[in-house]
């Protein structure tokens, strides 16, 4: 009987692994991001977990049609982390760095979506995205301006229209840019 | 025998209070006095705090209650975010999240907003540097009620044109 219970335990948690593990977790901050953050004269950090989504779309209950739409986005998201960097002159980050950020968030599955680069200025805008089993799971932005960089990464099934539902929540209204900007990039392209 | 148990007693009980400064208050108040003692400015509290978060418990029906509020005027010294961030977050203690924070370097402006669940609610804990004013909030929060309450000023479209054609 003992064994029985045992095997059932381990079978049981053999069963939880898979899942348990497509779980997916908020990364810590980059060791840049601290560089960043030093020089910036304006921070914006925004971590909202899997809890705190939980927490947010229960505010969601209502008659409202697109609350209520957002409140169905939200419960399947895994967690939002957006970060915000403002510098008062040029030339507070390099290259390289950025090129430091975008491997530590999108490296091995995530493919890219979104590739801008404006040589004059120094822009750049980049959107990946991670999918599995045929869904996007992740998508991950990064937007590069000469004073100013921007984070957002999304765990969880997302498509880029659901990024204006999210602008409503505090803190992700910097998303609404990024939509307007991959709709441009979007159109130039379907144009050429 | 009676008179051998008291001295353990009175031992324990003399312990305790030493235990609890060594360790340094956290929480609400432990938040409050490291900013007073670091930045050299004194908390104003409200009075009767316990009656006024009673109240709101009662008028939100259970939506908000556990309320604390502590406001510094005149706070003139430069804040490190970062400094200020790492004291509220030590003071705190693991359990709380941060969520939102926000620092402007110029502007003296700070925001940092911290959450906990307890069960069905959760709490949150707010420290907002606006210029020369600086306020800690913590606070506990039941969404679905306060949703209900928030609900009943809630006014949709179709129900204001049924108002304006039944008032015409």
């Amino acid at each position: 009987m003992k064994n029985r219970i045992i095997a059932f335990i381990f079978a049981a948690v053999a069963l939880a692994m898979p899942a348990l593990a497509q779980t997916a977790q908020l990364p810590a901050p980059s060791p840049i991001e601290k560089e960043l953050a030093a020089r910036a004269s304006n921070v914006s950090e925004v971590t909202l977990d899997k809890n705190t989504l939980a927490f947010a779309s229960r505010f969601m209950n209502g008659k409202d049609k697109d609350k209520d739409t957002t409140k169905q986005l939200i419960d399947g998201l895994e967690g939002i982390y957006v970060r915000d960097y403002e510098f008062d002159k040029e030339g507070q980050f390099t290259t390289e760095q950025i090129e430091q950020l975008r491997t530590y968030y999108a490296r091995g599955e995530w493919s890219s979506i979104v590739r801008e680069r404006d040589r004059k200025t120094g822009e750049s805008t980049d959107v990946m995205v991670k999918v599995a089993n045929g869904k996007t799971v992740g998508m991950f932005i990064l937007d590069v301006e000469p004073k100013e960089v921007s984070i957002v990464l999304i765990l969880g099934p997302i498509r880029m229209e659901d990024l204006n539902k999210l602008k409503n929540i505090s803190g992700l209204d910097a998303l609404s840019g990024v939509e307007i900007k991959t709709k441009d990039k979007e159109k130039k392209d379907g144009e050429q | 025998m009676k008179r051998l148990l008291i001295f353990p007693i009175v031992f324990a009980a003399l312990l305790v209070p030493v235990a609890v400064l060594a360790s340094g208050s956290g929480g609400f108040d432990g938040v409050v006095s490291s900013i007073e003692s670091r930045y050299h400015v004194q908390a104003t509290r409200i009075p009767f705090m316990g009656v006024v978060s009673a109240i709101a418990r009662t008028a939100t029906q259970n939506g908000v209650g556990n309320m604390h509020v502590a406001e510094f005027e005149h706070f003139i010294e430069p804040v490190d975010g970062n400094e200020l961030n790492r004291m509220v977050e030590q003071k705190l203690g693991p359990d709380w999240n941060r969520m939102i924070r926000e620092t402007s370097r110029h502007g003296n402006e700070q925001t940092l907003i911290f959450v906990h669940p307890e069960g069905n609610r959760m709490g949150m804990f707010i420290v907002n540097l606006d210029g020369h004013e600086l306020d800690v909030v913590q606070l506990s929060v039941d969404p679905d009620q306060l949703n209900k309450q928030l609900g009943q000023y809630e006014h949709h479209p179709r129900e204001n044109a049924k108002d304006e054609n039944a008032a015409e």
